[in-house]
């Protein structure tokens, strides 16, 4: 039961995390990242071959690249930084000539065309059957299977949460975070302030894909696997349901669609009977998942905690 | 070099099931101003449609006539019951993408739990194999081609030479000062939702025809071969997604045939990148018959 408990926590931070992330670019800045999950995806399989030994190791079973085995932090700061690279390039391509509906559309793209790319070519991330064994941080000290290692992993995916709802904090409150929400308001009159839009993308998809990059370093950290099912592109619709439920533009929102969407889902179709085929369960979550976003954005569009207000000093 | 001819063959029906699809889609964005994105899980939906008739007992064909029934329907369904009402609260693009993608998403699982997870193929024989120089193709393949072409007439005279055609150019062009013409813009607009959504019953069953094996999930797959074609057009232009057919349906084959079958996405992706980069309003932007949706 503890257990059970340590693992909902660590999922939940790691769902906060991801929320948080994309609600900076969603729900601040207007932007539509339909690949957000390629960038979680990212950082787990970074963390995943800078932590495991050489593929030769446990017979050479699974292939990938890399595999330096190096000691804890280094695994998962070296993930953030690879997220925030991999945005560099992307939004470069994406964030510069296009329509803000064609930017959605070609993340999308991009995000099935990744999936595609790293379950055909094996010798990369080792294909379909994905990386499992991947070690858990600090595992050659203490004992992961512990209860006290439970608990140190929550604490630490707490301290990364607090560390990322810091950031994003002063983001949104900053006179940047201003500029941001004029952007989403209003492209052409924040460009004819002399904003420069692309810079402002860019710079949120970097700081946005870092984040994601550091959920999914925790995510392989804690369940030792990464597989290309774990990132299919219905994942970032889940993330998009729970801002869009929770109330974009609002951290505060974003935590409570994190706790609401992906993990009540998970916990409350859990405790469900078995009915019907085995694949049926799944399917009608995804279609619940579904109609959430259209009925939220239909009912409630500005979710369950509607982002605050912000009065300029001396407006009336 | 036998190995590019015969793929050479191979493109040539890729071609016609992507123009089929990809015309409907794009007249789609063009008139009714909307990405939708559950079009490739329409198809895979329709496709299964003809699949349960054909299991049924009854002929291929019959199968192809009631997914294109489905199709039309179901599209204007979806226009009418989800997209249309969105749109007309003053739903951003980019919220009717969102709006799209749910229902994408909705359409996929529901027909996931309905036919289940497998690989599926219809009954039917190829019938005779053709031989055209070193190019052979069978007599369903050459089939798909002639309703193909069918169809590309068809769309080009609907909408050069009907009065149905002209009211949707009009539509697309500007829907208010269409409306204040006089035009029923909501009956245009429905007659759109019917003929698209038939051009995409029809897509996704003769894709499932074309390949050895179709799936729920194929839809996605679908979807970005089709957006590919029509992006590279100039999205909202029907001459321009035939012109991204052709271009698509020779890539894909061609480099199936010189590297492996898996890649026939990434190509089609490869190349949408390319022309997001240099050319983001395709191909055909100015020589449409529709104007691009702003």
């Amino acid at each position: 039961m503890t257990y059970y408990l340590t693992t909902l926590l660590v999922y939940a931070g790691v769902d906060v995390i991801a929320c948080v992330a994309l609600n900076l670019q969603f729900g601040v800045s207007g932007l539509v990242n339909f690949g957000f999950i390629i960038f979680q995806a990212v950082g787990a399989y970074t963390a995943a071959v800078l932590s495991m030994p050489p593929d030769t190791a446990n017979g050479g079973f699974q292939q990938y690249i890399l595999g330096l085995k190096l000691p804890f932090p280094i695994p998962w700061l070296a993930a953030t930084a690879a997220g925030g690279l991999l945005a560099i390039p992307i939004g470069l391509v994406v964030l510069r000539r296009l329509r803000s509906d064609y930017q959605a559309i070609a993340m999308l793209v991009i995000s099935v065309i990744a999936n595609t790319l790293v379950t055909n070519i094996r010798p990369f991330l080792n294909g379909a059957a994905g990386l499992s064994l991947v070690p858990a941080p600090l595992s050659e000290h203490l004992d992961s299977g512990s209860l006290a290692y439970q608990w140190l992993y929550v604490a630490l995916t707490v301290l990364c949460c607090w560390l990322v709802l810091v950031v994003a904090n002063r983001i949104v409150n900053s006179p940047y975070g201003r500029t941001l929400r004029a952007m989403r308001e209003r492209e052409r009159a924040a460009a004819a302030l002399g904003k420069n839009l692309v810079a402002l993308k860019l710079t949120m998809f970097v700081v946005g894909g870092s984040a994601a990059a550091l959920s999914g370093a925790i995510l392989v950290g804690f369940i030792g696997l990464w597989a290309p099912a774990s990132w299919l592109y219905p994942e970032t619709i889940v993330i998009f349901a729970a801002i869009i439920v929770g109330g974009r533009g609002n951290n505060l929102g974003a935590i409570l669609g994190a706790l609401l969407v992906p993990v009540g889902f998970e916990e409350a179709t859990r405790f469900l009977p078995q009915i019907g085929p085995p694949g049926l369960i799944p399917a009608m979550q995804w279609v619940a998942i579904g109609l959430l976003i259209i009925g939220f954005l239909w009912f409630r569009p500005r979710g369950i905690l509607p982002e605050p207000r912000r009065r300029v000093e001396g407006e009336a | 070099m036998h190995i590019y001819l015969s793929a050479f063959g191979f493109g040539l029906v890729s071609m016609a099931v992507i123009a089929i699809g990809a015309v409907g889609f794009t007249m789609q964005f063009g008139i009714a101003n909307l990405i939708n994105l559950a079009y490739g899980d329409v198809m895979a939906a329709s496709a299964f449609v003809a699949y349960g008739i054909n299991h049924a007992g009854a002929s291929i064909w019959l199968g192809l006539l009631a997914s294109v029934a489905f199709g039309a329907g179901i599209s204007l369904v979806l226009n009418r019951a989800l997209y249309a009402p969105f749109q007309r609260r003053g739903t951003s693009h980019l919220g009717m993408v969102i709006v799209a993608l749910a229902a994408a998403l909705i359409i996929s699982n529901v027909l996931l739990a309905i036919v289940g997870p497998d690989d599926v193929s219809y009954r039917m024989s190829s019938g005779p194999v053709i031989h055209l120089g070193d190019v052979v193709l069978t007599s369903v393949q050459v089939a798909i081609i002639v309703i193909a072409v069918g169809v590309m007439l068809g769309v080009h005279l609907l909408l050069t030479s009907t009065r149905l055609g002209k009211a949707m150019r009009a539509t697309a062009a500007d829907p208010t000062l269409a409306r204040s013409c006089g035009i029923p813009t909501a009956r245009v607009i429905d007659a759109v939702w019917l003929i698209t959504g038939a051009l995409c019953g029809l897509a996704g069953t003769v894709a499932a025809m074309n390949s050895e094996s179709f799936a729920a999930s194929s839809g996605s797959g679908y979807l970005i071969t089709i957006l590919a074609a029509a992006v590279l057009g100039g999205a909202g232009q029907p001459y321009g997604a035939m012109l991204g057919a052709v271009l698509i349906g020779e890539a894909t084959e061609l480099s199936a045939a010189a590297l492996s079958p898996e890649y026939k996405e990434v190509v089609a992706f490869v190349i949408l990148v390319i022309v997001m980069i240099l050319r983001p309003q395709g191909l055909l932007a100015k020589l449409g018959v529709l104007e691009a949706a702003g």
